[in-house]
């Protein structure tokens, strides 16, 4: 108030007449805002002040003229003693008061937008704050309860809550609470009638609840105190309309004023961010879930993959090449291999229904109970037929079944004996080129009661081969959707039978995609090819 | 990829169009067995208009042939195209099911 310190002085210089102004501040008693310097005889004296016109008083100077000053602020102008008792103080009342109200009108609105500078500059350093909370945290609850106590403080809120939506129970849970622990807060039903919070999120727009209105719901009765202002956190998805997420609250504000239009805005905005933060560090877990669970798929197909034995245990009495490919991390499709002794070579390759985990299971209780079986029974048909023994109320109550083929080579016998149970793909192939199918003598294991029958064929040694695949290779197709067919494998084994089965199967392999190309794979694949 | 289901005479006669795969199967059992439970007896399933079965189709043509048996009914199947009949040959699953080549065939023989 130094100007008008100036003014007054100027005054008394003009008029020889002292003059002061007075004013309340805040519900306290009057206080002197300005005098005129040296002040002549008014210092240590306070009038008593009143709103009705100027009046004449008589302070330890002389007398004085006491005016309220017109305007928003309680003041007061007292004008004398002056050095000259004649002097005209009711003149130079009227002639101050309009020129001190003008002043004071203007400093109460400049005071006023410092005061709204300064909330400003105080909501775009919350915003900061929030953004750098948010920026460095994928831990919501952690965010949330930071988050609260900044927006609290900022528009001087003693209580509040941030509920988040639980899509699994349908509830808005307490992630922070201001004023209570939020464990200690139960959650809240969307459906809930009495809740403003289920309100807001259900309405998807804010509202400010009196006191009075409406009793409170016992979960939000614990931080709802007076006015409280609800508003809910929104979302909105790229290229895709907005989606409640959640709702702040406040209340209990310290200065016992309401929330004002200001405040709704600014808490809409901060809603907002936390909105993005909700759906942020659900996207994260998501995708580490994601991650998770595609190093365990990796994991089962690696152990599935180590339950199909090395070719070489068949060595050298047998030379076998074998690959299986699932389609998805893990599959149905299987070969296995037996060394027999006295120069016999067990060969089997099998394919389960379906794909995927449910065949995987399987697949593994084949694998194990074949290498037992084989073992044990000379004959493939009865090898398959305890096979069937072991897997029967599995196949059953799983609705699968086991197409499968289990050849034993004797290269001393110069035969290959064989069982087939429905499976549709396999070959001898001689030195001389013939292709001959080996057709199934039963339908696939499951299907039927029966135990397999068996059939003898002559095998030259170290000359014939056996080739086996199973429909993953077949039907696989290209992207037109042409499949891939048997003719073009049994070819090229034909065509190269003199070479290793290693190099034969690349050359399939190779054959089968160049033909699928980038077209996904549908089935599962297996391919086994024997010499022996 | 549908299954179409109509009644000729007493005769249940399901269509199916497109493909019989893993992820159609279980739509086909259950309308049959909606029907088994209904107390209907005789079905015939036509695949005039199916290009491809895969293994986990043909498991469910095995469940249903089951089924259908245990409640005194009887299942036939019809229109196999070349590649489906050689599947059926070469698996011997045609040792499992009574397989005629018309619709006609396969309404009169039950």
């Amino acid at each position: 108030m130094t100007e008008l310190q100036t003014v007054l002085t100027a005054f008394r210089d003009a008029t020889g007449c002292a003059a002061a102004i007075w004013a309340e501040d805040e519900g306290r008693l009057p206080s002197r805002l300005a005098a005129s310097t040296p002040a002549v005889g008014i210092l240590g004296w306070t009038p008593t002040f009143d709103n009705g016109p100027p009046r004449l008083v008589l302070c330890p100077g002389g007398p004085a003229m006491v005016g309220s000053i017109p305007g928003p602020r309680r003041a007061w102008l007292v004008i004398g003693p002056a050095a000259d008792p004649s002097v005209p103080l009711d003149t130079y009342v009227r002639f101050l008061l309009p020129v001190v109200s003008q002043y004071l009108q203007s400093a109460l609105e400049v005071e006023h937008a410092a005061n709204e500078l300064a909330e400003r500059y105080e909501e775009i350093n919350l915003l900061y704050t929030i953004t750098e909370i948010l920026g460095r945290t994928v831990s919501l609850g952690e965010a949330a309860a930071t988050i609260l106590k900044e927006v609290s403080e900022t528009v001087g809120a003693r209580r509040g809550s941030i509920l988040v939506h639980d899509r699994v129970t349908d509830t808005l849970q307490t992630v922070a609470a201001l004023g209570v622990p939020a464990l200690d807060v139960p959650p809240i039903a969307l459906t809930d009638e009495c809740s403003v919070s289920a309100r807001v999120f259900r309405d998807q727009r804010a509202l400010l609840v009196e006191a009075g209105d409406a009793v409170p719901c016992p979960a939000e009765a614990r931080y709802r105190r007076g006015t409280m202002l609800s508003v809910p956190i929104m979302w909105t998805a790229p290229g895709g309309g907005a989606q409640p997420l959640g709702v702040v609250n406040l209340s209990d504000r310290a200065s016992g004023q309401a929330f004002s239009a200001g405040d709704q805005k600014l808490i809409t905005a901060i809603a907002t961010q936390i909105g993005t933060a909700i759906q942020n560090t659900r996207l994260v877990r998501a995708s580490l879930n994601q991650q998770r669970l595609v190093q365990e798929l990796e994991l089962a197909h690696d152990l599935q993959m180590k339950l199909l034995p090395r070719t070489e245990i068949v060595a050298p009495t047998a030379e076998v090449a074998a690959r299986v490919v699932p389609a998805e991390s893990v599959g149905g499709d299987l070969y296995n291999l037996f060394r027999l002794g006295e120069g016999r070579t067990g060969v089997m390759i099998g394919d389960v229904s379906s794909h995927g985990y449910r065949a995987a299971l399987i697949m593994a209780l084949v694998m194990s109970a074949s290498a037992i079986h084989a073992q044990g029974s000379s004959d493939p048909g009865t090898m398959l037929g305890a096979l069937l023994g072991t897997l029967r109320e599995e196949l059953a109550s799983t609705e699968m079944f086991l197409s499968t083929f289990y050849g034993v080579i004797d290269r001393r016998a110069g035969t290959l004996r064989y069982a087939n149970a429905g499976h549709p793909h396999a070959y001898q192939v001689t030195a001389d080129g013939v292709c001959e199918r080996l057709p199934a003598l039963d339908p696939p294991l499951g299907m039927v009661e029966d135990t397999p029958g068996a059939r003898t064929r002559p095998w030259v040694s170290g000359a014939d081969l056996l080739l086996l695949f199973t429909d993953g290779v077949s039907d696989a197709r290209d992207r037109f959707g042409i499949r891939f067919g048997e003719q073009p494998i049994v070819e090229t084994v034909r065509r190269y039978r003199a070479e290793p089965p290693a190099q034969i199967l690349t050359r399939i392999l190779d054959e089968l995609s160049e033909h699928t190309g980038a077209a996904v794979q549908r089935d599962d694949l297996a391919v086994v090819l024997v010499r022996s | 990829m549908s299954f179409a289901l109509r009644k000729q005479g007493d005769i249940v006669v399901v269509d199916v169009e497109g493909q019989l795969i893993v992820g159609n199967r279980q739509e086909l059992k259950q309308k049959v067995l909606d029907e088994l439970e209904r107390g209907e007896k005789k079905f015939l399933i036509d695949f005039s208009q199916t290009g491809y079965i895969d293994s986990s189709g043909l498991g469910v043509l095995v469940s249903l042939s089951k089924k259908i048996r245990e409640q005194g009914g009887e299942l036939r199947l019809a229109n196999l195209n070349d590649d489906l009949k050689t599947l059926f040959e070469l698996t011997k699953l045609d040792t499992l099911f009574q397989i005629a080549d018309t619709r006609e065939r396969a309404l009169e023989s039950f």
